[in-house]
């Protein structure tokens, strides 16, 4: 098999090493695909959906994991992946708390950013999109330096890999099942009780105001 | 499988996993806290907290419902109330839907009779489980007392291996045999497609955790005819180039481990497993993983991060297990029902397999019925037979009632009205009656069954298998049971444009199929029944 891989996204042809994904092979050509659960640091495992392109196949496929194949004719935009895509947000946006981005982040609030960028309203108490609103889950202020906020988060995995894979230190994790799933440290200890040593990775790719700073905006500035 | 194995050993010495015993195995087995927490609260098999004397859990899903478990569930809780001996738990199908409404009493599956009774049973420490009755099947190419495992031998004796697995893969091709757990892949191109991969070792695993609410053919099956599937798996190790059989096997499914135990040990004493099978040189075994689970589990996928010690969470595809399976090498994963048939049909050969079909379809059918008939239970038929001849066969319609509605495939399988009752049961014909064959469990509906409850009750079962992985799937079935729950509490009409902005993203987002049909039994009851769902913003209704 050959090193590179032809083919062709959107009306761009692209030649991309082998094993690079879609994701990657887009952004080679300045394509950028939108995505929450990826970060380039990290192994990408494809969750939140909103990279889905259209490969001529079956079914959507997530950009982010899946690898070049020599020939292929990739979709990144049209009319049903902008629906699918915009519907991911509000469905992500009926959950997302008002004071989401109350705190100070280190990186961006990316779900945020979205939203602006496709035009969704949502004030984290009314249905956005006819999509009933949802709340009631809990925060934790244990952390010295870290304010878990489980409402705004949107299960994106980024904290769990940073804090294996980047920093080696292996304390978050996912804990329940289906809606009612949560992260979590060591087994489900608070945070602050927790084998975390504060590295502060977690709060860095997190890509919403689930991990911030604990400290407010208002004393920060 | 150590991580998970671990766990069921420590909880069945001390009845549950409490945070010191979990600290304890982290430590010695050198994994981070996480990981078990991960495990622990992910999978319904493991407790947290002691268990009372007794645990009774109810089936709350599409077979019982239909016979009222919600009020008889309710009944039997208010009665136990005071009892600080008994756990009642709502549960999601038990795989044994021929006792709707069906509980199983620490374990052992019992139909709820009233609660009265049932506490009763429990002074008396309990009941005696009910006999299997044992059954000739027509997909049995033994006789009673005749030697097992003969196509096995004559294929792994055969001098020329090479041909003998073309020919073993050319007869399944012919036979049209397809993947009886719900998606209906071709058996014998799926056995090509993992023969041709290079990367060793290979596995083999039977898929025997089904969970489709109103299936339950696969527990019969291995109830009665473990030896079939054994020797459908050996046959597959000998084709594919595995040395490695598993069978994951969900664990409410007590009896059926025990048939499948000691038709193992049958089979290892006849010389049909083990280090050298039938003096050919040849190893291969198989060894049986007790699912801690989850109706995810059977997605195969989900399936094999359960056998890799993971949460049972679906991955994207491709690629498929074939390629890159349990521990990213190539695995054949077939289910029971798929296995048990390969030795009947490589023994009698796939022109005489077809042929008992009904003229113009092609071989046999193992259907679980449910729901409203009189005689629920695993019928075997022939393909084809009309969905109005089975239920016939079922005693007809309970209570001498009209029919309504039937899913012919199990929970995630669209309605389709009486009038569509003419169908013979295969998988093209179910899908140009615009519904499906799925995991072949037949839910009969009488008159007079409200459909947007119904379909509610289906749609809140997929909720609550929901992973969590991936976005649409964990907050898509939640949103739409809210819905549901709002329409029905207020008797409302549905937004039914947003109800289709779900659909959309369930149907084409997810990761896995799971997500995809999960609203399926609404749309589908919306389709045939309009009145019944009110909906706004939907033209016609």
């Amino acid at each position: 098999m050959s090193d590179q891989v032809a083919l062709r996204i959107d009306d761009h042809d692209v030649m991309v090493p082998a094993g690079s994904t879609i994701w990657e092979a887009a952004r080679s050509v300045g394509v950028e695909i939108p995505v929450l659960c990826h970060d380039t640091r990290l192994a990408p495992i494809g969750v939140c959906r909103l990279c889905l392109v259209d490969a001529g196949e079956k079914k959507l496929t997530a950009s982010c994991v899946r690898e070049v194949e020599e020939g292929m004719q990739v979709t990144t935009r049209n009319p049903k992946l902008d629906a699918c895509r915009a519907g991911l947000l509000e469905l992500l946006l009926a959950d997302y708390p008002a004071d989401a981005t109350d705190r100070l982040k280190t990186g961006r609030d990316e779900l945020a950013e979205l939203a602006v960028a496709y035009g969704i309203e949502w004030d984290g108490a009314a249905d956005v999109g006819g999509i009933p609103a949802g709340g009631g889950r809990s925060s934790d202020a244990s952390s010295p330096v870290i304010y878990v906020n489980h409402q705004a988060c949107i299960l994106c995995d980024r904290c769990i890999r940073a804090c294996d894979d980047v920093q080696v230190n292996e304390v978050i994790g996912r804990t329940g099942k289906g809606y009612e799933t949560r992260i979590a440290f060591d087994l489900d200890d608070p945070m602050g009780n927790s084998t975390c040593v504060s590295c502060g990775e977690c709060e860095k790719v997190c890509p919403t105001g689930a991990l911030s700073l604990t400290i407010l905006i208002d004393e920060a500035t | 499988m150590e991580l998970i194995h671990e766990l069921e050993r420590a909880q069945a010495e001390r009845a549950y996993l409490d945070e010191v015993t979990l600290r304890e195995l982290a430590r010695s087995l050198g994994v981070p806290l996480y990981r078990l927490q991960a495990l622990v609260s992910f999978y319904p098999h493991f407790r947290t907290a002691p268990p009372r004397r007794w645990t009774i859990d109810v089936c709350r899903d599409m077979s019982c419902y239909l016979h009222d478990a919600g009020t008889r569930a309710e009944e039997l809780r208010a009665a136990l109330a005071d009892n600080a001996d008994v756990e009642v738990r709502e549960a999601s199908c038990l795989g044994c839907c021929e006792l709707s409404p069906a509980i199983r009493v620490n374990g052992a599956p019992r139909r709820l009779e009233d609660a009265a009774k049932v506490e009763a049973q429990l002074t008396a420490g309990g009941t005696a489980a009910p006999r299997p009755d044992i059954r000739s099947w027509r997909c049995d190419p033994y006789a009673p007392g005749d030697p097992r495992y003969q196509v096995l031998r004559a294929t792994i004796t055969s001098a020329d291996s090479h041909e003998t697995t073309d020919r073993i893969i050319e007869a399944l091709e012919d036979s049209g045999l397809r993947g009886m757990g719900g998606a209906g892949f071709p058996t014998g191109l799926k056995w090509k497609l993992v023969r041709k991969e290079q990367a060793t070792p290979k596995y083999v695993v039977c898929n025997a955790d089904e969970s489709e609410p109103g299936t339950f053919k696969d527990r019969v099956i291995m109830e009665q005819l473990p030896h079939l599937m054994i020797e459908g798996m050996a046959i597959a190790g000998l084709t594919v180039g595995a040395r490695e059989g598993i069978i994951y096997l969900r664990h409410e499914y007590e009896a059926a481990r025990a048939a499948l135990e000691s038709e193992l040990d049958a089979a290892r004493a006849a010389g049909a497993l083990g280090d050298d099978v039938f003096g050919s040189g040849i190893s291969f075994d198989i060894r049986i993983f007790i699912s801690p689970g989850g109706y995810i589990l059977g997605e195969e996928t989900a399936l094999i991060e359960a056998l890799e010690d993971k949460r049972g969470e679906p991955r994207n595809k491709p690629p498929f297990p074939g390629q890159k399976g349990l521990w990213n090498l190539p695995t054949l994963m077939n289910n029971v029902e798929t296995l048990a048939y390969v030795p009947g049909i490589l023994l009698g050969g796939a022109d005489a397999w077809k042929a008992q079909g009904a003229t113009g379809f092609a071989g046999l059918k193992f259907i679980s019925v449910s729901g409203h008939v009189e005689r629920p239970g695993v019928y075997e038929i022939p393909v084809g037979t009309t969905v109005a001849e089975l239920i016939e066969l079922a005693g007809g319609v309970s209570d001498g009632r009209a029919l309504k509605a039937f899913a012919p495939g199990g929970a995630s399988s669209n309605f389709l009205p009486a009038s569509s009752a003419g169908a013979a049961i295969d998988f093209a014909a179910l899908e140009e009656a615009g519904s499906m064959m799925g995991s072949g469990a037949l839910v009969v509906v009488a008159e007079d069954t409200p459909m947007l409850p119904l379909a509610a009750n289906v749609v809140r079962f997929f909720r609550n298998e929901s992973c969590g992985k991936c976005v649409p799937c964990r907050d898509g079935t939640e949103k739409a049971v809210r819905m549901l729950d709002s329409a029905l509490a207020n008797g409302t009409a549905l937004d039914w444009g947003t109800i289709n902005k779900l659909n959309l993203l369930l149907a084409e987002t997810s990761i896995c199929g799971l997500g995809y049909v999960a609203l399926n039994p609404l749309i589908s009851a919306a389709e045939h029944w309009p009145d019944e769902v009110p909906q706004e913003g939907r033209s016609g209704a």
